[in-house]
């Protein structure tokens, strides 16, 4: 034992241990260093970590019972704490040498470049190491895989921080399980991580490895005796496929997680350029929606509603336009559904509302109605209570000539606080109509749950009124206006036997280009001053006799 | 000191293929690695296979059965894997094995409720069940 004669002598701490982690043989300065009388002879856990806290002593077994190299600092509050390096179980055998202050004098920038949690790389190692990357002459085959987990929040949320942090842990153990050495494992932070796969065979293994990441990450975890099962979605760049610029890996990873997360979690997506020219337009759409109010970038356009019994005019539905200086107009269909999303729609319906108001208090004859189109979104607070009495205050309008048209998405939610402020709209001296109705999730029952004042019949069934089925359904939506005395009115009306047909079944009103297309603000007063009902009357009654 | 004693049961699908001797060479190895690296972290416990799944119970300390069965779980050998039971227990129930094995031969009766209750509903099992089942079969082919 020449080897271990030696060995005593050293004033660095060294410690064998069998299959079953129990100390054959420690030297005297192992001994000293964990103030121990006797060391050999007994299970590494149970002598070692009698003095040590909880956490400690949890990372000293895991590292045990892993076969794999490990490091422990016992008691990271000292001033000089003790490190134990516990190398790969080889053989039934394994080696810890114990230190001093190894961590702080080893630096080199390591210790600030990796995560305490979970004990992979940081930030700060992904960008050093992609500084390296950079200074290759030859372009490396690089792949950015980026995960995140699916139902992190729940875990945190039910079962608590300690948890979580567990579950990032166990998480760190599976990615370094799936990947090989030269992998580059990062914490981006929160439940983000990062892999960076360098000198692999590109396209197929980062394929491969997102492919076995999404299948690993969905299988259970034992966290604090829980079975906790989650998932993560992963979004892969790859230098040379798609991404051009190695500062580009991590921004187009992000892309491709972005939307393996939108289709539906616990999957994998590959970045590819169509997807970064889309997020771009969006991005660019965006900006410009954000500042298009600012830049009285919006108009309304007006488009009169007649009455199919005189022809005359009953009132206007106000029209959102976006008039874009680059790109031109920009139809609703396009631009609400992102300014719902983004929350600018509060802005704009307030100055739809507001606008309509004061235009309709300017035209001459005191009985034409406005209609105004509200997004279900405006309806999620009380402001647009304060908003629609303001608009009426100020424009001097009377309450019973503003119509505010909802969709049935308003109803969808069955929200009590929906339905009062409705109510209090309704009680103000507004009325509600029902738009679009039959299109969306027409449940009859909506009709029933507030006294609209008006059913607007959707266009596509005045189009295809030749179909025996939409004719038959327009009977019906009429037949249920008349008897819970809601008067109806059939938008898209385009053409002269659209118009006959719609009045002959006994809908009250009508719009459309067969009257007229929308107009500018300037024009209705004009309009309304020439407007002969005549014409389209008489061609409906030869239409009827024909 | 003595450490708290934890014990798991899990069940989970075959996801082995191949002829029966291919399966039983794998089977082999899963075995061999399990004691020598149970034997390692002082995990005992019993494994069963009955062809179309496998019902394992892991005793020992908590930490060494967490990090035991995140290597297990993570073996592509199996899939949808459950658990059980987990929970703390006063003495081992396979104090002698490090990985004692029972396979479908050993008692064809016995396993065969089990094995149609969890080919409809693996969550239906009952780790308890399984657990006795084991230690019945271990007991018998001790005396046998
Ligand atoms: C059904 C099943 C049960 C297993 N049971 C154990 C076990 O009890 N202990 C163990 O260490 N490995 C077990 N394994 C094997 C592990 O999944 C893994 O392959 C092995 O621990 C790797 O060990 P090595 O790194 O020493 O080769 C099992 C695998 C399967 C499919």
């Amino acid at each position: 034992m020449t080897k271990t004669l030696r060995w005593e002598n050293l004033d660095t701490g060294l410690a064998l241990l069998d299959e079953r982690n129990v100390v054959v043989y420690a030297n005297p300065a192992f001994a000293t260093l964990l103030a121990l009388e006797t060391v050999s002879g007994r299970p590494a856990i149970t002598s070692w970590a009698c003095d040590l806290g909880p956490d400690t002593r949890q990372t000293l077994e895991r590292r045990l019972c892993s076969n794999e190299a490990g490091a422990v600092t016992l008691n990271e509050q000292a001033p000089n704490p003790v490190t134990l390096y516990i190398g790969a179980s080889r053989d039934g055998q394994r080696l810890v040498v114990g230190a001093r202050g190894w961590p702080v004098a080893d630096d080199c920038g390591l210790a600030a470049q990796l995560d305490p949690l979970t004990g992979i790389g940081n930030r700060l190692m992904y960008e050093r190491h992609l500084a390296t990357l950079c200074e290759h002459a030859v372009r490396p085959a690089v792949a950015a895989l980026m995960i995140d987990l699916d139902r992190f929040k729940q875990v945190n949320d039910t079962l608590g921080h300690a948890a979580g942090d567990e579950l990032l842990r166990l998480t760190a153990d599976r990615l370094r399980k799936l990947t090989r050495e030269d992998d580059v494992l990062i914490r981006l932070g929160g439940d983000e991580f990062l892999v960076l796969q360098t000198d692999a065979r590109q396209p197929d293994a980062a394929h491969g490895l997102a492919q076995r990441l999404t299948e690993v990450m969905s299988r259970l975890f034992l966290i604090e005796g829980n079975s906790v099962e989650i998932s993560a979605s992963v979004g892969v760049a790859m230098l040379g496929h798609g991404t051009a610029a190695l500062d580009d890996l991590l921004k187009h990873a992000a892309l491709a997680l972005y939307q393996a997360k939108g289709l539906g979690r616990a999957r994998y997506c590959v970045f590819d350029p169509d997807l970064e020219a889309r997020a771009l337009a969006r991005h660019q759409i965006e900006f410009d929606l954000r500042r298009a109010l600012g830049l009285r970038e919006f108009v309304l356009v007006y488009q009169p509603q007649n009455s199919t019994r005189d022809g005359r005019i009953s009132g206007f539905e106000a029209l959102l336009r976006w008039m874009q200086p680059v790109r031109g107009p920009i139809s609703p269909a396009e631009f609400i559904p992102l300014a719902e999303e983004i929350g600018e729609i509060h802005a704009i319906g307030a100055w739809v509302i507001r606008s309509a108001c004061f235009e309709a208090a300017g035209w001459a004859d005191p009985t034409l109605t406005v209609a105004v189109n509200v997004s279900p979104v405006q309806f999620e607070n009380d402001n647009i209570i304060q908003i629609v009495s303001a608009a009426l205050k100020d424009s001097g309008l009377a309450a019973s000539r503003l119509e505010i048209e909802v969709t049935e998405g308003v109803l969808l939610t069955e929200s009590p606080e929906v339905l009062e402020r409705l109510w209090s709209l309704n009680r103000m001296g507004v009325s509600i109509a029902m738009d679009d109705f039959g299109t969306g999730y027409a449940s009859l029952s909506y009709l029933n749950s507030f006294p609209f004042s008006k059913i607007k019949i959707d266009k596509s069934f005045v189009q295809s009124e030749h179909s025996s089925r939409s004719q038959a359904l327009i009977s019906a939506i009429l037949a249920i206006g008349t008897s819970l005395g809601v008067t109806t009115i059939a938008e898209g009306v385009e053409t002269p036997d659209q118009f006959a047909a719609i009045r002959a079944i006994g809908c009250h009103s009508v719009q459309g280009y067969y009257i007229s297309r929308p107009m500018p603000a300037e024009d209705v007063a004009d309009y309304i001053s020439r407007f002969d009902p005549e014409p389209f009357l008489r061609h409906a009654e030869q239409e009827q006799i024909a | 000191m003595t450490e708290s004693l934890y014990r798991l049961v899990y069940f989970s699908r075959n996801a082995l293929a191949g002829d029966a001797e291919a399966v039983r060479a794998e089977i082999e190895s899963i075995l061999e690695c399990s004691r020598r690296n149970n034997a390692a972290a002082n995990v005992t416990g019993a494994l069963m296979f009955n062809g179309g799944c496998f019902a394992q119970v892991l005793e020992g300390p908590y930490g060494a059965i967490q990090v035991t069965l995140e290597r297990i779980q993570c073996d592509a050998r199996h899939s949808g894997l459950k658990v059980l039971a987990f929970d703390r227990r006063s003495a081992r129930g396979f104090a002698h094995w490090s990985m004692a094995y029972v396979g479908a031969a050993a008692n064809v009766d016995r396993f065969a409720h089990i094995a149609k209750t969890s080919a409809f509903d693996p969550s239906a099992l009952d780790g308890e069940a399984i657990y006795d089942t084991l230690k019945a079969n271990l007991a018998d082919s001790a005396l046998a």
